[in-house]
């Protein structure tokens, strides 16, 4: 199952080698940990634990888990702001500890929120303050500058200063701030985060000419309709391990096993034999509504029969989607923070 | 290609430029900042007019007058620890281009502000207590002067990196640093008035040097006296823009990696 490269939008694929050196991201076996120094005595919280991730060249890589699961640990390392404590990653063939300087050329970096950015300039001059943070000169910077504005829609308000905009319109000059250096590799750290849909679904656009232009994407989310719709391979990670990397569709068929029926008119005694079936992993029951999640194929097909056995016609099944994969492997915790 | 230094200054002035537009306009520059300075001068040479010393006030103008732009160029502790706030360091520490240097340029307002307050002080306000210029010394004095705002602003960097993860503390170094110079350099009483380890402390900071060339040019000094002590200020202001790049470096930047206190904003 496993598959490299943006497969699901027709952009390049691992080579047959296996592509290790041509991999944009390689990450090996990375961890990090931290000195707590909240109460009593130091103790260390593990942050990240044994990562193990490649991401090919043109991929946009969604890397998902709730908060608190290491995600931007992941990123800080891999723009060079952290350190690893154990481990190695690369970017671009570039060690992000020994070569950091030349990593940091390479990479964008955009994270969520509508920090980041000097509210006293305009937005043309916080692309041009950036833009020379990367050496681009006058004319270039320039140029860049008012392509990018045009690009994330902000051409018309260049000149106003940034402390006057909506949260939206930060986080999409924060896009433009991080292509500002032309980076082959861009790191999306919840950047959908404080815009509103419509600015969302813009987003996504933006990702899908990322990806036309050849650069790499490492997106992190929790919002699985974001995963979905923009990644080509997922991550999953919880407590600082990687969990699982699929392809986004290959997820949704890996967990098929988790298939969910859906039933109306259903008794208590009805749910609690339901339940009882092999293969039968959750029930709900609520009312005359009954919902029950099955791991494998088989399973559904005995609900199914128990449920027609009885009477029960108002039955239906439902394939999982991202949402419901990311519930399966990091559990029902969703977004609490740990 | 790697951003040269002087390009980071160039493209920090940016912010500069921004900031100084956000906090005055020229009347609330004029009449709130300037006429708050001028007044400090007043305040200090008129004590100086109750003291039974000759020169006393000539003295005291031309100190309190030449440490008006430090209280400016100290602001560079503030607006620094601001990257901090605004979320831009971690950023800044995420691109190819060193800080140091965005630090550097990015709040170069200060001692320009300070300039033009020192060079009121002493050139409108100086006449008035006996501090008069040919017009040949115009040129030396305005020298000193930059050399005095650009000198102090050195030693306020270096003192912003040291506190940019301790930014509660910002404005208690600023305050110190300025009133410690205004006490021990040759401001209010001569360097020797002080303990002798005092007078060799204060030869580390540029305005002990700039005031003693000031103090020759008022006087009509030999050439020597007046250049002899620029030397040591240029020394002394490199040594400590060289010191803050070196702990922002590997006393700040590296040890923040490692320890992951640069935080990605939210």
């Amino acid at each position: 199952m496993e598959k490299y490269g943006p497969t699901r939008r027709g952009a390049t694929k691992r080579p047959a080698d296996g592509g290790a050196r041509a991999d944009a991201i390689v990450v090996e076996d990375l961890g990090r940990t931290f000195v707590d120094r909240r109460g009593r005595g130091a103790g260390e919280v593990t942050a990240l634990s044994g990562i193990s991730l490649r991401v090919a060249p043109g991929e946009v890589h969604g890397l998902l888990g709730p908060n608190g699961a290491g995600k931007t640990t992941l990123c800080k390392i891999l723009t060079t702001t952290l350190e690893p404590t154990t481990g190695s990653a690369r970017v671009l063939g570039l060690d992000v500890t020994r070569q950091s300087r030349a990593v940091r050329r390479s990479i964008g970096l955009v994270f969520g929120g509508d920090r980041g950015l000097y509210g006293r300039l305009s937005a043309r001059e916080n692309l041009w303050f950036w833009g020379a943070m990367y050496g681009l000169r006058r004319s270039e910077l320039r140029a860049r500058a008012e392509l990018l504005l045009e690009r994330v829609g902000l051409a018309d308000r260049a000149d106003a200063r940034v402390d006057t905009f909506s949260r939206g319109m930060k986080q999409r000059l924060h896009l433009a701030r991080g292509l500002v250096g032309d980076p082959r590799v861009v790191i999306l750290d919840e950047p959908t985060m404080g815009m509103d849909p419509v600015a969302a679904l813009d987003f996504r656009a933006l990702v899908a000419e990322l990806r036309e232009e050849g650069r790499t994407v490492l997106l992190t989310t929790h919002d699985m309709a974001e995963a979905a719709a923009v990644c080509d391979r997922v991550s999953l990670i919880d407590r600082g391990r990687l969990l699982m990397t699929e392809d986004t569709d290959a997820v949704g068929r890996l967990l098929s096993r988790y298939e969910r029926v859906v039933a109306h008119g259903v008794s208590a005694g009805l749910a609690d034999r339901v339940g009882a079936l092999a293969g039968v992993v959750a029930v709900r029951h609520e009312a005359d509504r009954l919902e029950a999640e099955t791991e494998l194929p088989s399973a559904t097909a005995s609900v199914l029969a128990v449920l027609a056995g009885e009477g029960v016609h108002r039955v239906s099944t439902a394939r999982p989607d991202l949402a419901e994969v990311y519930l399966h492997l990091v559990g029902r915790r969703g977004m609490a923070v740990t | 290609m790697y951003p040269s230094p002087f390009h980071l200054v160039r493209y920090g002035v940016l912010n500069a430029v921004a900031d100084f537009k956000a906090t005055y306009t020229w009347r609330s520059w004029s009449f709130g900042w300037l006429g708050r300075m001028l007044a400090q001068v007043l305040f200090f040479t008129g004590l100086g007019g109750m003291l039974d010393h000759p020169g006393a006030v000539r003295y005291l103008a031309l100190g309190n007058a030449l440490m008006t732009c430090v209280v400016d160029t100290m602001a560079v502790v503030a607006t620094t620890s601001g990257e901090r706030r605004a979320g831009t360091l971690s950023l800044l520490v995420a691109s190819p281009a060193d800080p140091m240097w965005v630090f550097a340029g990015r709040s170069l307002h200060w001692p320009v502000s300070g300039f033009a307050t020192a060079s009121v002080a002493l050139f409108g306000l100086g006449p008035f207590f006996g501090v008069t210029w040919a017009a040949a010394q115009v040129p030396l004095v305005l020298l000193l002067i930059a050399l005095t705002a650009l000198g102090t602003y050195c030693v306020g960097l270096f003192l912003a990196v040291l506190v940019i993860n301790v930014p509660r503390l910002r404005n208690v170094v600023s305050n110190c640093a300025y009133l410690a110079m205004m006490g021990f350099c040759g401001v209010q009483v001569p360097v020797d008035f002080w303990p002798r380890a005092v007078g060799a402390v204060v030869q580390a900071v540029p305005l002990t040097h700039t005031l003693r060339a000031l103090r020759a040019v008022s006087d009509n000094r030999p050439a020597a006296e007046v250049f002899g002590p620029v030397v040591p200020a240029v020394l002394t202001a490199g040594c400590w823009l060289l010191a803050a790049v070196v702990i922002f470096r590997w006393l700040v930047a590296v040890p923040a990696r490692g320890a992951g206190t640069l935080d990605l904003s939210y």
